[in-house]
């Protein structure tokens, strides 16, 4: 037996969001020019009414149609978000409830972005090592696009809504995840931030105040992020990350059958597949039609993986998330 | 590297025509420098320099020749 990934399921908002229509509002970046510099031709944005617990509860039912399991097996919840339905009470607790998922089940949230998928793996794993859970129900819904300054270009062009199920479980199909490497560094709290609406800077008139900035529009009650901050900072820490988890593992990277890092944008994904030599045929990219779905990508990316067949039975894949915080990890896990 | 080969990366960077910069060149003039720009003088840097350079050290760059002279 063998704590793994057992199953995954995605679901993304109907709405979507294409270049044309930003490159209407965005007048000097034509359609094809964000394409080319980030990677990404659509991204599917939730509506009004649509919040990170609705997207969970869509994702998780497909789960359980798919016949993985019944919401009757689960015994433990955690979701990741930065998108809330509200401050309190914790989001997971509302999925719990809408999903019928026995009241004798652990439920938590916790608040990390591009990195979470590593992190809540990591709790996952644990809690069914330590006899604590036995299926756990890892969640990641994110609705960024609710934070974002319609005339915010640096950001309205990369990210998008998404949320997807992820069921751990002691297996005896093979599916395992190893060991890992998590990192964090505080001091670049400010590069990816929501300045307002916490309780150091409660929203306000005055925070609700737009200013311009190199082209964008934007105040402190929405998403800002300084985009060579996080590029020096992800340039800085995955390669080295990298390292660390196949050392761990005593693998070098001939060794792993598929990489699949946080789908940030194709502008950094493609530097780091340089800078760290990975060979094209092993390094998967799938984001052109959702953006950076933050902690969604990486099981998303997974699950696409799987879809198109590039998942074989007892295939090493590193996966690497790296984000707000700044927050980082890697795993190796096996298929 | 000569000076005329600094600027024939920076001008293909930019997407600019040959010729069209030189070292006068205020950055704040220049239409392309945006942040994707600054992304790609990061990846010019560290491919063509093996120099690290830092979101500071970009907002610290004034001109063209604040950025050649970064190159040395």
């Amino acid at each position: 037996m063998s704590i793994g990934i057992k199953a995954i399921e995605y679901i993304l908002p109907e709405k979507i969001l294409t270049n044309e229509e930003l490159s209407k509002i965005y007048k000097d970046w034509s359609a094809e020019k964000i394409l080319n510099k980030t990677g990404i031709a659509s991204r599917h944005i939730v509506s009004k009414d649509e919040h990170a617990s609705d997207l969970g509860v869509k994702a998780s039912k497909k789960l359980f149609e798919a016949g993985v399991i019944t919401p009757g097996a689960i015994d433990f919840v955690i979701l990741a978000t930065q998108s809330p339905d509200y401050l309190l009470p914790t989001t997971s607790c509302i999925i719990q409830d809408k999903l019928g998922i026995p009241q004798t089940s652990g439920a938590l949230d916790f608040n990390l972005g591009c990195s979470a998928y590593i992190y809540g793996l990591a709790m996952a794993k644990s809690f069914i090592n330590t006899g604590i859970a036995k299926n756990v129900l890892l969640i990641m819904a994110e609705t960024y696009s609710k934070y974002i300054h319609p005339l915010d270009r640096s950001v309205r062009t990369i990210f998008g809504d998404a949320a997807a199920a992820t069921l751990i479980c002691d297996n005896d199909d093979g599916h395992a995840i190893g060991d890992f490497d998590l990192g964090t560094d505080g001091s670049g709290k400010n590069a990816l931030i929501i300045p307002s609406g916490g309780s150091r800077l409660p929203k306000s008139k005055k925070t609700a105040k737009e200013k311009e900035d190199n082209g964008s529009i934007r105040s402190l009650d929405n998403l800002y992020m300084d985009g060579t901050e996080v590029f020096n900072f992800a340039i800085r820490v995955v390669p080295r990350s990298i390292k660390n988890i196949l050392d761990k593992h005593g693998l070098t990277l001939d060794d792993i059958d598929l990489f699949i890092f946080h789908q940030a944008n194709k502008f950094i994904l493609e530097f780091l597949k340089k800078k760290i030599m990975i060979p094209n045929e092993k390094f998967y990219v799938n984001m052109q039609d959702i953006g950076n779905t933050v902690s969604a990508s990486i099981p998303i990316a997974l699950k696409r993986a799987e879809e198109e067949g590039r998942l074989h039975k007892k295939d090493k894949i590193l996966i690497t998330g790296f984000g707000v915080g700044f927050s980082w990890g890697s795993t190796i896990i096996t298929y | 590297m000569t000076n005329r080969e600094k600027l024939a990366l920076l001008e293909n960077m930019l997407e600019l025509e040959e010729g069209e910069l030189n070292e006068e060149i205020k950055l704040s003039e220049l239409e392309n420098w945006n942040s994707m720009a600054k992304l790609s003088l990061i990846v010019l840097m560290d491919d063509e320099f093996g120099k690290k350079l830092s979101g500071e050290q970009i907002r610290r760059f004034e001109t063209i020749k604040d950025i050649l002279n970064f190159m040395e």
